[in-house]
């Protein structure tokens, strides 16, 4: 099996690696680059905890090959904070504690940033939809919506 | 364990070359589905040696209006498709459909042309795009040609395409004036779900109220999607003041279970595809209502 080299951008860094043919873009992000905040559910797309934001948009990082994105900009959870501050929206889940075992809130956290670079005063609805593809079994979803509602209305 | 090779290119023309040259290639696109069946190992997956991704080849993601038609890439995504005025301004009736598909992160990378060449039964952008009279043009180092979407389905997950072909584009030709459509589907929850069933209605309605042009295409009723011909029949002539929905409803049942025979969800879906094509209707009636 051959190996790909590939260049893509991550939380603003440009690296270089050299990728399996059926490596994902999760693989590449947990194992290569060691960004473990990235979570791996359900491993089909079902679930959104490995949701990371690329080229802009919410994606399952579990249903990409690493082969298909040289050139793209990836932004994971651990690119959320800026010189040690955290993003509006991860202040928000921790004041609304929308947080209970916390597998969940990397994938509901990118999902919510994505909809916001897009749509900075989105409707429920809209916050909604933009978390159908997430799952959270502990919290419930009430507190999760409210969080976002929260950094919508500033 | 399934191994391949990893092939990528940015250009058609490459990509051809690709198919020409090496003997059992599979292609990807958005990978929603490919990938899983990857991951599972699913036996759905033929045999392939390589593996060529072709979801960086720009000149597949262009979407315009060319005379009497809309053409689409085949790389253009289901959220593109939701938010493409051309789109919702002509073929709500594809937003509707395009709006159910999955979640957010699927509709963000899955394609109009994934979805048509993987030609799943319960796949949503076919009954639409068959209820639009889509066609496919296919492209290989040869040449191109052009077939309906009809009949580019081939079976369950079957199409016609040859290995050394391409899907290129689709195109659909505008409506006109007084078409009405709207796409219904069942699934086992609102959000991420396969469809139990869904069915497109595209119809003309003139001026006195009377159907015209009726087309009527249901998924995951029958092996592959395809139209239904006698439904279709039942309702032309009729007028939105008198048709007799209970009725139509029974000719649909019946026109499903006459293609699939009884199955073990006959029981479900007989009455169930009956309210799908009943609810269309009723759509579409109260929208001709309120344009009075």
């Amino acid at each position: 099996m051959n190996k790909i080299t590939v260049t893509f951008i991550v939380n603003g860094t440009e690296v270089t690696l050299k990728v399996g043919p059926k490596e994902r873009l999760l693989d590449t992000l947990r194992e290569q680059l060691k960004l473990t905040g990235t979570k791996e559910g359900c491993s089909v797309g079902e679930c959104g905890a490995c949701t990371v934001i690329l080229d802009g948009k919410a994606v399952s990082s579990c249903l990409i090959l690493t082969g298909q994105i040289g050139g793209s900009e990836v932004l994971t959870i651990e690119g959320l904070e800026t010189d040690g501050t955290l993003d509006p929206l991860q202040q928000a889940f921790i004041d609304y504690q929308a947080v209970q075992c916390g597998f969940c809130t990397p994938g509901m956290l990118m999902s919510a940033k994505a909809l916001l670079i897009h749509n900075p005063h989105p409707s429920r609805e809209e916050i909604k939809t933009a978390l159908e593809g997430n799952l959270c079994r502990c919290t419930g979803y009430e507190q999760i919506i409210k969080a976002i509602e929260s950094v919508v209305k500033k | 364990m399934i191994s391949y090779e990893f092939l990528t290119t940015q250009k058609i023309e490459k990509a051809l070359n690709y198919l020409d040259k090496f003997g059992k290639v599979h292609i990807l696109a958005g990978g929603t589905d490919l990938l899983v069946n990857l991951y599972k190992e699913s036996p759905r997956l033929p045999e392939f040696d390589y593996l060529l991704d072709i979801s960086n080849i720009s000149e597949l993601k262009f979407l315009t209006l060319v005379d009497n038609f809309i053409e689409i890439g085949p790389l253009v995504t289901h959220s593109r498709l939701i938010n493409e005025p051309l789109i919702k301004n002509n073929f709500p009736v594809l937003t509707k459909a395009a709006c159910s598909i999955g979640s957010t992160q699927i509709r963000n990378r899955g394609t109009i042309g994934g979805n048509i060449v993987n030609a799943s039964p319960a796949a949503d952008l076919l009954p639409p795009l068959i209820a639009l009279r889509a066609e496919v043009e296919l492209t290989s180092g040869k040449g191109k040609r052009v077939l309906s979407l009809e009949e580019f389905l081939a079976g369950p997950y079957k199409t016609k395409i040859q290995a050394n072909e391409l899907l290129t584009k689709i195109k659909i030709p505008l409506l006109g004036d007084n078409y009405y459509t709207d796409f219904q589907k069942i699934g086992r929850r609102k959000a991420l779900s396969i469809a139990r069933l869904n069915l497109a209605l595209v119809t003309k309605i003139d001026e006195e109220g009377v159907f015209h042009d009726t087309r009527v295409a249901p998924g995951s009723a029958t092996p592959y999607p395809q139209s239904l011909p006698e439904t279709e029949k039942a309702i032309k002539g009729k007028s939105v003041y008198n048709i007799d929905l209970e009725e139509i409803g029974k000719v649909t049942s019946k026109e499903m279970v006459s293609i699939t025979g009884e199955r073990w969800s006959t029981p479900y879906k007989k009455p169930t595809i009956a309210v799908l094509i009943r609810r269309a209707l009723k759509k579409i009636i109260e929208e001709v209502k309120t344009n009075e």
